[in-house]
């Protein structure tokens, strides 16, 4: 299931295109054609870590995917990252070389849908943007709603300007977008796709079980649910811990601390990267296992899962 | 002989409400549903609104149904109101279909229409097995086939029933049977036999 392809990708351009958010397009560093990708795919940049320390291995939606015209992404610069959106914001350069998965697919629109109801939070917006162009392109019946805080709903109305109409609404605040009636009011045969904040993509879920919508019709992505209380995870067969950060994945640490172990999506979707578990009491947070694996406790995918315990004890 | 080494049969199994819906909605061709449609654990009872074929309904069903049990003269009468209905309708209903194997199929396309999975609908079909038969040569669709053999009404030829069904058109596929020795037929069977 691993898919190592890698690409060379040459920074063609690096705009700031509103505070914190820098769209980056890429094209294949030796100036051939790239794969296509459906709307909702990513890649995984692979970047320089500050310290000099292993690499980090980000996810990124594709905002846009032409084999000739090169990949787009939007990056927001956050302050709690493990260095990686800071490398983008601060050190890339147009020119410079990266490496990339192939794009992989964990968010795609259902074509059974009849209608597609896309609700995003924030830099949630990126799979959207693709969605939309494509939903518009097909004629299909779709809805957007951006959900931004307040100072940034300018910006993320800009961002959505090249599409304008009524289908599209921004709005300012959490509060502002009545989810529990939106989700009421969708006709059948209509498919939901949420990229945001883990609570409100948790929120959504429950909101839509509560009212009858099939769990088959509830999508969402989920990159960077990542930090929580630090905690310790023991490789019981290599016979060493290691540190786990508040601001760091299972999987990073493991992989910082020389530990080569497969993963693809990072977002606790794909199931690549599941380790045999053998004491501690795990938080998952992964959409992979089910609740049967998860009671029998032998399994977690370290990409998103964390632990409740402070020590970890994984067979690896 | 109605299998063969492939089969695509329907499998049918007594219906139980979907735990977490908003409405339910339960469509049969007859009144008086049969108690072994349900599964142990439930009734017609749990099924508040109900949509039923009755030769002399005499009163009009609501367009857009409601609570209660609804009549309709026709199982093609009900198909339509439930295709306007299903499209006025919003996420969480579930859809439960009782009768003929054909009628649970056009109620599982009409369903379909509108938008609906298979996870929102649950099909059981009763009574003597009865099937819609298209013809691989001439496309006629033969309905309410109840033997193993018959004669198409748009060629002539004698089909034999294969045991193929195609949950999409909602037919059993005919094939003519004597192609190779014409003339020889095997047996008629009951296809309940
Ligand atoms: S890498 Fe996909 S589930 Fe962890």
């Amino acid at each position: 299931m691993m898919d190592d392809r890698t690409l060379s990708l040459r920074v063609a351009a690096a705009p700031l295109v509103a505070t914190g958010l820098r769209r980056l397009h890429l094209v294949a560093a030796d100036g051939s054609r790239l794969p296509p990708a459906a709307p909702g795919a990513h890649i995984t940049l692979t970047l320089p870590s500050p310290a000099g320390a292993r690499p980090l291995r980000n996810s990124y939606t594709l905002v846009e995917a032409d084999p000739e015209r090169g990949y787009q992404l939007i990056v927001r610069r956050t302050d709690r990252s493990r260095g990686g959106s800071h490398h983008i914001h601060d050190r890339l350069q147009p020119g410079d070389t990266i490496e990339a998965t192939v794009p992989h697919n964990l968010f795609a629109l259902h074509s059974q849908a009849r209608k597609h109801l896309l609700i995003a939070g924030g830099i949630g917006i990126t799979p959207m943007l693709a969605f939309v162009a494509h939903l518009r392109e097909a004629r299909a019946a779709f809805e957007l709603h951006q959900i931004a805080s307040a100072d940034e709903a300018g910006v993320f109305a800009a961002l959505l300007a090249p599409h304008p109409g009524e289908r599209i609404q921004v709005h300012a605040g959490r509060d502002a977008c009545d989810i529990a009636a939106l989700l009421a009011a969708q006709p059948l045969g209509t498919h939901v796709y949420t990229c945001g904040p883990g609570a409100m993509m948790d929120r959504i879920a429950a909101v839509a079980a509560e009212l009858g919508w099939p769990a088959s019709h509830v999508h969402r992505e989920d990159f960077g649910a990542a930090g929580g209380e630090p905690f310790t995870a023991r490789l019981a067969r290599s016979g060493i811990d290691v540190a786990v950060a508040g601001d760091q994945t299972l999987l990073e640490a493991i992989e910082a601390a020389g530990i080569d172990t497969p993963s693809l999506c990072r977002g606790g979707a794909c199931g690549v990267c599941i380790l045999p578990l053998s004491e501690g009491d795990p938080e998952h947070r992964d959409h992979f296992l089910s609740e049967a694996e998860r009671a029998s406790g032998c399994h977690i995918m370290p990409c998103v899962s964390r632990s409740r315990s402070a020590t970890l004890v994984l067979d690896i | 002989m109605t299998t063969g080494s492939f089969t695509s049969r329907p499998r049918y199994s007594p219906l139980t409400r979907f735990p977490s819906a908003r409405a339910h909605l339960l469509v049969a061709d007859h009144a008086g549903i049969a108690p072994h449609a349900f599964a142990e654990t439930c009734s017609a009872a749990d099924f508040p609104e109900r949509w039923e074929v009755v030769a002399h309904a005499r009163v009009l069903p609501q367009p857009l149904g409601g609570p209660g049990v609804h009549q309709f003269r026709s199982a093609s009468h009900l198909l339509t109101l439930l295709g306007h209905r299903l499209n006025a309708e919003t996420m969480g209903l579930r859809l439960y279909a009782v009768g003929s194997e054909p009628f649970v199929w056009d109620v599982a396309r009409v369903g379909r229409e509108a938008g609906m999975g298979r996870e929102e609908m649950q099909l059981f079909a009763v009574g003597q097995p009865v099937r819609r038969v298209v013809c691989v040569h001439c496309r006629t669709i033969n309905p309410e086939v109840t033997t193993t053999l018959v004669t198409c009404a748009g060629c002539g030829v004698t089909l034999s029933v294969r045991d193929h069904f195609s949950r999409m058109h909602n037919t059993w596929m005919g094939v003519q049977c004597d192609a190779e020795a014409p003339g020889e037929l095997p047996e008629v069977e009951d296809l309940c036999a």
